[in-house]
């Protein structure tokens, strides 16, 4: 416990010494939201459902998209620790390297729920989104392991790329792919066969789906169950993945 | 043979009662090279054994690519070795890597500090890692900041600072917590001879109050003037080990010896040619040689040399732990 609760405020710390950081951090998804949605919305008329404004389907997916941004973010701080030399030597404080992983990692589902939490009322005021009040369990399991899953896959990336600018290179296809090959812009069923396959197969889409299912009851509950488990395993998997990365770090 | 104390398995042993801070034997790392790489594989260290009494100072020497750093890494968790056994207070560096980690405090080489976070914050922040927080730690960062000279800087981020003053606040974490064993590789890089004496003196009272240090340096005069015990090392290997005095016994009457001229001295190659030099430096008009020599002919040198030029000083010491690691250094490597 001594060991979480050290890390987390030591990220508590480093994020406020700069405004910048907590104004990204909390206002960045509602700022997408307002910007590309409603202009979407009010440029294209898009609606998927009769009576689902581009607004209320999109909510998921800037959700989403912070859960994707804060993870890249946060498995890139690796490589200013490992600069800062403080990175090494964190590995010598007492604590295991899983816990040095979920410290960081708990710290980013508070600051995840938070601009949710922001994100959805400001939704709801401002844009007029409804929102359903059974589906917020599931909305913060989704925006927990959400946050996680990402994680724990970037940090995978982020402890065995030794170089800054590869990882950077590596972020930006990732964001390339898993953003716009997925369910985050718009539904998949119009896609052609191949994206729409792709699409399905990525775990931003069933965390997508799950987020939409959960603000605005879109989807089917079966299939959405099923992503909701396909994104556990993938959570879990980057988990030890992650691991044993940090485990390899010589 | 080090043997398993009950600590083995599950539950997590209290606390292996270890007469020795560090034990290691037949300590292995190789590096493998990457499959794409060309070269061979390295092997940093190579059937290392030794072991640290408690309360002592434990200077760790050897030339660059020696393999000092490699197992000051393995014995503080960071990395693992190849093949044999390496234990602090009792704890296996591989299974019980946690409670390695409760009982140490490491300075690594490189620069390492939180370059967002005060001077202060720093310090406090790594305490909490330690169970530590509160007044009482707040007060104790205080008396650090001051015995090392940051107090004026207490509230300015190490990323504003030189890179002496951010070795000094690596440094100030060593007392910050009191873990019974404290790893420093290179601990003085960048600090200036004022700071480094003081740390120096530090370190010992750290040591009188029963904490051991294990340290690596390529100052040999640091190792010189703080370490009780010393093991040198090369190619991953040990080349000789022993208090400062064993070791110049190991090395055979190597002599040192200082001579002032009234100018300076010509033709000094030929007449020292046919002695065992090992090194030689001549500044102003003083020649100081390191002789591997017997005395009577150390002594025919110094009146050759002295009826080439008027001496006006003369100095004939023992050898100091720079003559003896060369010469220690060069025999492993012509061997």
């Amino acid at each position: 416990m001594t060991a979480l609760t050290a890390i987390i405020a030591r990220e508590g710390k480093i994020r406020a010494t700069n405004l910048t950081f907590i104004f990204w951090d909390l206002f960045y998804p509602l700022g997408y939201l307002l910007v590309f949605g409603v202009g979407i919305n009010a440029s294209l008329g898009f609606a998927t459902d009769p009576g689902v404004s581009y607004s209320a389907f999109f909510l998921a997916g800037v959700l989403s998209m912070a859960s994707f941004g804060i993870a890249s973010n946060t498995s890139w701080s690796f490589f200013l620790d490992r600069d800062n030399g403080i990175f090494y030597e964190m590995l010598t404080y007492p604590m295991s390297r899983p816990q040095y992983l979920l410290g960081k990692v708990l710290f980013n589902i508070g600051v995840a729920t938070v601009q949710s939490a922001i994100t959805i009322t400001l939704a709801a005021s401002l844009l007029g989104v409804p929102l359903r009040a059974s589906g917020w369990p599931l909305l913060t399991a989704a925006v927990t392991i959400g946050t996680a899953g990402w994680f724990f896959f970037y940090a995978l990336f982020a402890l065995r790329i030794r170089r800054n600018d590869a990882f950077n290179t590596v972020t930006s296809i990732f964001y390339f792919i898993f953003l716009f090959a997925s369910s985050m812009f718009y539904p998949l069923d119009p896609l052609p066969r191949a994206l729409r396959v792709a699409a399905y197969a990525n775990p931003i889409t069933w965390q997508v789906d799950v987020i939409r299912y959960a603000t605005i009851g879109m989807g089917n509950a079966t299939q959405i169950a099923l992503e909701g488990v396909a994104f556990l395993f993938f959570t879990a998997a980057s988990f030890f993945a992650a691991i044993a990365a940090l485990r390899n770090q010589e | 043979m080090l043997r398993n104390r009950p600590c083995g398995g599950k539950p997590r042993p209290r606390c292996p009662v270890s007469e020795m801070a560090i034990q290691v034997e037949n300590l292995a790392k190789v590096f493998r090279r990457k499959r794409w790489a060309s070269g061979s594989d390295i092997r940093a260290v190579d059937d290392l054994s030794f072991s640290v009494r408690r309360g002592e100072i434990f200077g760790l020497l050897g030339p660059n690519g020696a393999g000092k750093t490699t197992t000051l890494r393995i014995l503080t968790t960071l990395v693992r070795p190849t093949s044999g056994a390496a234990r602090v207070l009792g704890y296996d560096v591989m299974r019980h890597a946690l409670d390695v980690r409760t009982r140490i405090v490491v300075v690594i080489q490189e620069q390492a500090a939180e370059l967002l976070l005060s001077v202060r914050d720093n310090l406090l922040t790594f305490a909490r890692f330690h169970g530590l927080a509160g007044p009482d730690v707040r007060r104790r960062a205080d008396h650090v900041l001051d015995i090392l000279g940051l107090t004026p800087d207490a509230g300015r981020k190490p990323q504003d600072l030189s890179g002496g003053f951010r070795r000094r606040v690596q440094l100030a974490k060593v007392f910050m917590v009191d873990t019974p064993i404290i790893f420093l590789d290179e601990f003085s890089t960048g600090m200036d001879p004022i700071l480094k004496r003081s740390v120096m003196e530090l370190l010992r009272k750290e040591v009188a109050n029963g904490r051991t240090i294990v340290l690596t340096t390529q100052v040999l005069t640091e190792a010189e003037e703080l370490c009780d015990d010393i093991l040198i090392i090369d190619r991953g290997k040990q080349v000789a080990r022993g208090d400062l005095n064993t070791l110049k016994l190991l090395t055979e009457q190597v002599y040192e010896v200082a001579l002032t001229f009234d100018r300076a001295p010509d033709n000094v190659d030929a007449l020292v040619d046919g002695y065992h030099v090992v090194r030689r430096q001549i500044a102003q008009n003083t020649l100081l040689i390191a002789l591997q020599e017997s005395e009577s002919r150390v002594l025919e040198l110094v009146s050759a040399l002295a009826a080439r030029r008027r001496l006006l000083r003369l100095e004939i010491n023992g050898a100091s732990l720079e003559d003896i690691f060369i010469a220690l250094t060069r025999k492993e490597t012509a061997s």
